[in-house]
């Protein structure tokens, strides 16, 4: 292992604020897509006469391969470069889109909504846009960076739902797939001031050290903290996808209208990106895992409250604001993390493998929501079990030793 | 990096914003139905007007109440005699449009469209 050192005179269109405003779009378009395939349950179900499972198991199975593909496209982004990453994922994620349009059975909805768009969403994510802002952008900017992309992924998500609602009521939900596709390949254009990011040939951000990827992930699972964060993000992943899936259908047995429901909803997303680029501030103000602690132990506190009080249209606005606060915080500090730990030359890698985590915990947290459902006839035990899982995440965050791990140290 | 950031956020996320509104306005105007339009339909008015005028204009529009859409300023509205959007908007109502298929689902870090939520609140 030896150290690099690596300069680059920047033309402009390399610039960092360049390249943090494509970035930030890229994640707005990303998400913003992805959040949007809701709505096309009915029309899609409709039309086929398919039973609602048919189109949720495809969007199911997307959200398993977006966890899988993760890490997968972070290995290739750390050893060719953000930039074809992403350019190769708007692609997939296009054809995963349009070919939505031409699945006539479940099987090739799978292939397209399920396979392509997974794949599409997991290479072109705002993870492979925040590691090249994380090479790209100075230490000291790196946290709030990081802050903005999840705030603009965040920002997507509420952006998209009504024009897109919009273009299906009045276009249909074929021309409505056909725009999203286009605005999906819009993500190669703003790739391109990304090409300066391209770590192919070793290229490493100077001071840091150079080791192959499968020496960086071998050291990355043997360091305690490493591990700890890993286990800490699956409770993320838990909480947040039991809220997303069983929240609104809990409030509907409380005697919560659906517009409340939709409202509340609405809250958590916007919410959300405040929190996302407050959290960004925060980590590169102090240590990132008292934070990231006291994210989890509030969450706790907050699902304890909410479910001991009598739920109320009043509760639910202010659970609603609360959890949307504490929602992709998260990310800039977990990310930060890992940046802290292992530098930036194979961080898209080990965030890829993080956020797996994250994923199997939102499998887990949306399934056995509904499991418990139907053996119980309610979703207290998946409650409580969220309370027990936020304080367990917040006190594995606690010991993580946030210095640079021995081996990642430049020589 | 010669920037302030949260500047740069503000202005950022501003100007997006301002590009969603336009694109949402282009939208809108395309999305308006024709006055000989009837039917079930989204009756959109200006935020300003209370609950009593909204039913006001829709009974002179010939409407009837379908459902509330939960924003006090959009009535879901239903006629069987043709022309409801047209009489809609000459009564007052800034537009009237198809209704939207928005549902309280969130796709989150994990988008699963849940069936059961659609069975609860379709």
């Amino acid at each position: 292992m030896t150290t690099n050192t690596h300069t680059q005179t920047t033309p402009w269109y390399f610039n960092p604020m360049t390249i943090l405003v494509t970035g930030c779009l890229i994640a707005i378009v990303n998400f913003g897509i992805r959040s949007t395939f809701g709505l096309f349950t009915l029309p899609i179900s409709v039309d086929h006469q398919w039973p609602r499972e048919v189109f949720s198991w495809a969007v199911a199975l997307q959200n398993l391969v977006w966890g899988i593909g993760t890490p997968i496209a972070g290995m290739l982004a750390d050893r060719y470069g953000s930039a074809r990453v992403l350019m190769a994922g708007a692609v997939m994620y296009a054809l995963g889109v349009i070919g939505m349009n031409y699945s006539n059975t479940g099987l090739v909805l799978d292939f397209t909504a399920g396979l392509l768009v997974g794949l599409g969403v997991a290479f072109s994510s705002f993870s492979i846009v925040m590691a090249a802002l994380g090479r790209l952008v100075p230490p000291e900017k790196r946290s709030w960076a990081f802050g903005l992309a999840t705030a603009s992924g965040s920002m997507g998500q509420a952006l998209f739902i009504w024009p897109v609602g919009q273009t299906i009521s009045s276009y249909g939900w074929h021309t409505s797939l056909i725009a999203l596709a286009a605005m999906a390949l819009v993500i190669i254009p703003l790739s391109l001031p990304l090409l300066i990011q391209n770590t192919n040939k070793s290229a490493t951000v100077k001071g840091e050290t150079v080791m192959t990827m499968s020496q960086a992930i071998g050291v990355a699972f043997a360091h305690p903290s490493y591990l700890l964060l890993v286990a800490g993000f699956f409770v993320c992943g838990f909480q947040l996808a039991f809220i997303t899936v069983h929240f609104p259908p809990y409030l509907a047995e409380h005697g919560i209208s659906k517009e409340v429901a939709w409202l509340a909803m609405l809250m958590i997303g916007l919410f959300n990106v405040v929190g996302a680029y407050m959290s960004g501030i925060i980590g590169g103000k102090m240590v990132k895992r008292v934070p990231l602690s006291a994210i989890y132990f509030a969450r706790a506190a907050l699902y304890t409250i909410y479910i001991l009080t009598p739920i109320s249209v009043t509760s639910t606005l202010i659970f609603a604001a609360c959890i949307g606060f504490l929602w992709l915080s998260t990310v800039p500090l977990t990310m930060g993390l890992v940046t802290v730990m292992f530098g930036t030359r194979y961080m898209a890698t080990l965030y890829g493998f993080v956020f797996l985590s994250h994923q199997i915990g939102s499998f887990l947290g949306v399934w056995l929501g509904g499991k418990f459902y139907d053996i119980y006839g309610n979703y207290d035990q998946v409650w409580w079990m969220s309370v027990g899982l936020g304080v367990f995440a917040g006190l594995v965050h606690l010991p993580i030793r946030e210095l640079r791990a021995k081996a990642f140290a430049a020589a | 990096m010669n920037f302030h950031g949260h500047k740069f956020a503000l202005g950022f996320f501003g100007a997006v914003f301002v590009v969603w509104v336009v694109v949402m306005v282009l939208l809108m105007r395309n999305a308006a139905l024709p006055a000989e339009a009837t039917g079930t339909m989204l009756a959109v008015f200006d935020p300003k007007v209370s609950d009593t005028e909204a039913l006001r204009i829709i009974g002179a529009a010939q409407g009837k109440i379908f459902k509330q859409s939960g924003l006090s300023f959009a009535w879901i509205v239903t006629a069987d005699e043709p022309g409801l959007a047209g009489r809609l908007k000459s009564n007052g109502a800034l537009g009237a449009y198809r209704e939207l298929p928005i549902s309280p689902a969130l796709a989150g870090c994990f988008a699963v469209v849940d069936t059961k939520v659609e069975a609860i609140f379709h």
